[in-house]
């Protein structure tokens, strides 16, 4: 899958928070976001992901429109996952729950639960485990339908050092399985695990490098 | 299993959904019971003994309604007319009593009365029905209008109008109300036939006005009064539950942005949000409707016995009465929840999610 945005302005209020923003990203590679607090990265990954609506511009799948995908959440479903900094699982369900809930195929949550170490938490809510975990329930989550692409949104900014390479660890390994990534960080060290790096400041992407 | 957990997440605000469905559902059936009793107990006062009646013409109420009593005698000989009895309704304070209903009737119409203790009234004398009778506490005698009648029986009727009522011969009850006749019951031996029955009775004098108990009822002003109060009453506390739960449930939806905004980011789509919220409220709605149902009956029952009411307030809730609200239950569930539903299902994902509370 190709995603391509085009020409993209986002504004909040008066606020002027995307500027003409064009970026390709190809399924199956390991693209890093980077650059400072307030410089855009987290509004171009809503946008690509599909969860925010640009002010202006088009971001394309394999060619189409947004409108002619069908039901948005249908395709996100099936074609996109997405990491937040803040893990967002849902407190009143279990870990187990919080996974199945999009599952397309539930039979596929308790075999991604083992492959990624929380296995034994399934029945355990999330305020009963720990922050590395939570990330990786919410990781769980993002990947339970083989998406084509993950988002990931400074999906390291609550971890210390250890969980953090913990993660970056795992997406390497789904990468390397054909799962795309787009990671947005201010954390430098993602350009270690990236074959693209994409450096925005001020609403613009000022350098796109590949590896 | 997963909407019990958010109701058990949220449960101050599930707390309060349900107090405002139980309270707009219990007003709902107890204005409709009690109202119903009304129109019903009266009905079957009428229907007793009564396929037609017969009122003063253009009278508006049957209390104020005025005929010649010796016309009953004539409508006796009509062919086709089983049995004609002349009533007069009133109505006397019976101390300590503000007001009790009073029911002259002429000597065919005591049959109609099942005694428990005593004999027939005759002139000077009166029957009571069982619940006044305990409210009395077993009187001998009782006034009405500064005259003394003592009490010759205590009859059971489970209309509580009449079980609540006093009952005197037809020549105390003129004397009483200062009329001839309030009424006349006529009974038919064919049912068929009553509508040419009821022309030749309109037939014998042009001050009279006669229809079958079933027309009557029908447009009885008294009953339409009560009935479109009830209606116009039962219709607010609708809206006011729907309102209740349009308000609860636009603050369940603010506090709960973040998580349907979650939802929304795994792909779950809007229209399965609005049914996790519609199961939601429509498993408060089923308790909330059972709830009702018990507290309005407790409260019916509480009333019907309640001596201050000497039995006139004596609602019922039959099984129609239960579908109905409870199907105006599910509807004020769903349309108190689809609102706001729909207003969160709108806005991107993302959104919900930066705008969100927990």
């Amino acid at each position: 899958m190709k995603i391509q945005a085009k020409n993209i302005e986002q504004y909040y209020g008066i606020e002027h928070v995307l500027r003409g923003v064009d970026v390709s990203i190809e399924a199956g590679s390991f693209t890093a976001i980077i650059g400072e607090s307030g410089s855009g990265k987290t509004t171009l990954l809503s946008i690509l992901s599909t969860l925010l609506n640009p002010t202006s511009g088009e971001v394309t799948f394999d060619g189409k429109g947004i409108g002619e995908l069908g039901n948005i959440d249908v395709f996100r479903r099936h074609n996109i996952g997405f990491v937040f900094q803040f893990h967002y699982l849902i407190s009143y369900l279990t870990l187990r729950e919080n996974i199945a809930l999009s599952a397309l195929d539930d039979a596929t949550v308790e075999p991604l639960m083992e492959s990624l170490g929380i296995g034994r938490l399934a029945s355990r809510y999330s305020d009963e485990v720990s922050g590395g975990e939570r990330q990786r329930a919410a990781i769980a989550r993002a990947l339970v339908n083989h998406p084509a692409v993950v988002f990931a949104d400074e999906p390291t900014g609550n971890l210390d050092t250890k969980n953090a390479l913990g993660v970056y660890e795992l997406f390497k390994r789904y990468a390397q399985e054909g799962t795309g990534f787009v990671v947005a960080s201010h954390d430098k060290k993602i350009a270690e695990y990236a074959d693209t790096i994409i450096e925005m400041e001020d609403g613009k992407i000022v350098k796109i490098s590949k590896r | 299993m997963t909407p019990i957990k958010a109701l058990r997440k949220n449960r101050f605000k599930t707390a309060l959904i349900f107090m405002s469905m139980s309270v707009s559902i219990a007003a709902i059936f107890l204005i409709s019971a009690i109202s119903g009793g009304v129109v019903s107990m009266y009905s079957a006062m009428l229907k007793t003994d009564g396929d037609i009646i017969v009122t003063q013409k253009g009278i508006a109420d049957t209390f104020f309604s005025d005929i010649n009593r010796s016309m009953v005698d004539e409508i006796a000989k009509i062919e086709g007319v089983r049995e004609a009895g002349a009533l007069i309704l009133g109505a006397a304070p019976v101390e300590p009593l503000p007001i009790v209903g009073i029911y002259g009737v002429s000597e065919n119409r005591f049959k109609s009365y099942t005694l428990i203790q005593g004999s027939i009234p005759n002139n000077g004398e009166v029957i009571l029905g069982s619940k006044i009778y305990e409210t009395l506490k077993h009187p001998k005698t009782i006034n009405l209008s500064k005259q003394k009648f003592v009490v010759s029986g205590v009859f059971k009727s489970r209309i509580g109008f009449e079980d609540g009522g006093v009952v005197m011969n037809l020549h105390d009850g003129g004397v009483l109300f200062h009329k001839s006749a309030s009424i006349f019951l006529i009974s038919l031996n064919d049912l068929a036939k009553s509508d040419s029955i009821v022309k030749k009775i309109n037939a014998l004098n042009p001050d009279i006005e006669a229809k079958t108990t079933d027309s009557f009822i029908d447009s009885y002003n008294q009953f339409k009064i009560i009935k479109t109060s009830s209606d116009v009453i039962g219709a607010m506390a609708f809206l006011m539950g729907i309102l209740g739960i349009v308000s609860m449930m636009s603050m369940v939806v603010n506090d709960r942005k973040t998580e349907f905004g979650i939802m929304r980011s795994i792909g779950l789509s809007s229209i399965v949000i609005i049914r996790k919220l519609l199961a939601e409220t429509l498993i408060i709605a089923l308790v909330a409707f059972f709830f009702a149902l018990a507290v309005s009956l407790g409260v019916l029952d509480a009333v019907e016995h309640a001596d201050k009411f000497q039995g006139y307030i004596n609602g019922e809730i039959t099984v129609s009465l239960a579908i109905n609200v409870f199907v105006v239950s599910v509807v004020m569930a769903m349309l108190g929840t689809l609102l706001p539903a729909i207003y969160a299902a709108r806005i991107d994902p993302m959104t919900l999610i930066q705008r969100g509370g927990s």
